[in-house]
């Protein structure tokens, strides 16, 4: 088979999936569609209903993955909205894998710059969270380790490190995700405790993570925000633990013993684990 | 690689079902007499959580068919390192009855389109086809199915036929195929439709007795609609009559070849699911009775 061939059919199945893919109307979608009409029987009407077809199957795909991932943006915007939001985002950014799991992390990004959305600015920050959630719902199944907490009592902290449930992430939002998130998705708190707090101007951390096979949203306080972050960075503990006592400006001081008491309840720490050795800069030679 | 599965006897086939997510609580409660089930790789391909705990719950009590929708073994873009990446970890983990995806491509440069796009019935097409499976081949250390697609466009190149070209990809890799009945018939519907054939169900009997018998690992009973001026596969509904007759055919053909009884939207009640099952294995067995009859009549 010669080489010609075999470019020729990349060129005509490129010619096929930019067909499909170009936002519909659009004058790169012309310009495709000529390009695919010398590969295919354009004249024929089923060929441009079998297209038809396709590109209808791909905005089924298109709500059908970004609702599962994302059901309190579909619930803030309606289902009609979130149906031409789902398709805008195919057109705009189209899945890179052949796992509709893997697309829709644009979705954030995409809402800000949404100037027809701006009436609701807290969609990209709620988006981001959601993301997380269904990151944290495939991620690695980690064993945890309860005799290893032990360790905490027995070593210097220098290089200690806690071990994260799967999944867990944080979103620092100056809206209230986590509330807005919570009652949308199981009235807590109440929607109209949400909206008040949304009118007052609240800010949250959000902390995501996975308890079993459960992901699990919650609201943190700054500390325990930065302390996570810290420890999701590779900070050993007292590295995190001073950026949990630099987040506070409240005259009580991060109570660490309390904190590391609920998170190990919650199974967001699964235990303890040493960081590798660091490796020291080495001095130039003379 | 493994040898394809074949019951030439007059036992029924394997049969087995498309366990999909609001069936996950049923299958596991009810444990109903099935030969195996069948899943899509791509949704268990996250490296943990529910999904992959169910299935492998699910892989204690049945054996387990892996079908993929995104492999795109038919792309000149090749395949997606990432993709056999998860595949191979999943094969691994699971220790599939089956693995298998399409005779089709949606991996271009730099986009992916989630589809199941036709690859023309052309040498070049061929060529590109037996280069991946290969490579999927190698990678798992396991010989792979390729099913028959539904298409709904045409390409104007073709060098050869669908069952041709199907054998052609066989025989090259020694890969197996997976025969889906509803899409030989939903494409000779639309070919009545675009004025090309006056006899679908017949066209439809050529192409399988076109197939070389022993090429052939799973059959798949679905499903299509009728939407006006086009016929859809769209795994929603009881399989038509005129697909079990083609079964029927197709079994007098291969012998009791595995079947999957795939439902994907508009899930009905598991039992249903069931009952289908239940069909496609008594109609099995007749059609096998009668072949077996008429070879001793002879």
């Amino acid at each position: 088979m010669n080489t010609q061939a075999l470019q020729a059919l990349g060129a005509q199945q490129q010619a096929l999936l930019q067909a499909l893919l170009a936002q519909p109307g659009s004058t790169d979608a012309h310009a495709c569609e000529e390009r695919l009409a010398g590969f295919i029987d354009a004249s024929q009407p089923q060929t441009a209903r079998g297209l038809a077809v396709y590109r209808a199957n791909g905005h089924a795909m298109a709500e059908r993955a970004l609702r599962s991932a994302y059901p309190v943006v579909a619930q803030l915007i309606g289902v009609d909205n979130f149906a031409l939001l789902a398709r805008d985002l195919w057109h705009q950014h189209p899945p890179l894998r052949g796992d509709l799991a893997q697309w829709g992390g644009a979705l954030p990004g995409f809402l800000q710059h949404n100037a027809q959305l701006a009436d609701v600015p807290y969609l990209s920050d709620v988006a981001c969270t959601e993301w997380a959630l269904h990151t944290a719902t495939g991620a690695a199944d980690v064993v945890p380790d309860p005799g290893s907490f032990a360790r905490l009592a027995q070593e210097a902290p220098e290089g200690l490190a806690l071990t994260l449930a799967p999944g867990t992430a944080v979103v620092c939002s100056a809206y209230p995700v986590a509330s807005l998130i919570g009652a949308h998705l199981d009235a807590t708190p109440r929607l109209d405790e949400t909206a008040q707090r949304l009118r007052d101007g609240q800010g949250e951390h959000a902390l995501v993570w996975r308890q079993g096979h459960r992901p699990r949203l919650q609201r943190i306080d700054p500390s325990a925000s930065a302390l996570v972050q810290a420890l999701l960075a590779g900070a050993d503990l007292p590295q995190a633990l001073k950026a949990a006592c630099g987040a506070t400006h409240s005259a009580n001081a991060f109570d660490f013993s309390a904190w590391l008491h609920a998170a190990v309840a919650d199974a967001v720490v699964t235990g303890v684990h040493s960081l590798p050795p660091r490796v020291k800069p080495q001095k130039p030679s003379p | 690689m493994t040898a394809p599965v074949h019951r030439l006897s007059a036992a029924a086939p394997q049969v087995g079902i498309g366990w999909r997510h609001p069936h996950y609580a049923a299958l596991l409660e009810q444990q109903p007499a099935l030969d195996f089930i069948e899943v899509h790789s791509e949704n268990f391909f996250a490296p943990g959580g529910a999904a992959l705990a169910v299935l492998r719950e699910g892989r204690e009590h049945y054996p387990v068919s892996l079908h993929g929708v995104g492999l795109s073994l038919g792309s000149a873009a090749g395949i997606d390192p990432w993709h056999l990446d998860q595949l191979a970890r999943l094969v691994k983990t699971i220790e599939p009855v089956r693995v298998s995806d399409h005779a089709s491509f949606a991996r271009g440069a730099g986009l992916h389109a989630a589809d199941l796009l036709p690859v023309p019935m052309s040498h070049a097409a061929l060529t590109i086809l037996c280069a991946n499976v290969n490579q999927v081949q190698d990678r798992l250390q396991r010989t792979i199915a390729v099913e028959n697609l539904s298409a709904y466009m045409r390409w104007r190149e073709a060098d050869m036929d669908e069952p041709t070209f199907l054998n052609a990809l066989a025989q090259r890799t020694g890969c197996q195929l997976l025969v889906d009945v509803n899409n030989i018939y939903v494409n000779a519907l639309n070919a009545q439709r675009r004025s090309v054939t006056t006899d679908p169900l017949g066209d439809c009997m050529r192409w399988l007795d076109a197939v070389q018998p022993r090429h052939v690992a799973e059959v798949h009973l679905a499903g299509h609609v009728h939407c006006g001026d086009i016929v859809i596969d769209d795994h929603g509904s009881r399989v038509h009559e005129a697909v079990w007759t083609l079964y029927s055919h197709a079994v007098r053909r291969w012998g009791a070849v595995p079947t999957l009884i795939e439902w994907d939207t508009d899930l009905p009640d598991f039992q249903v699911l069931l009952d289908e099952a239940a069909r496609a294995r008594s109609t099995a067995q007749r059609s096998l009775e009668a072949a077996a009859l008429q070879v001793a009549n002879a």
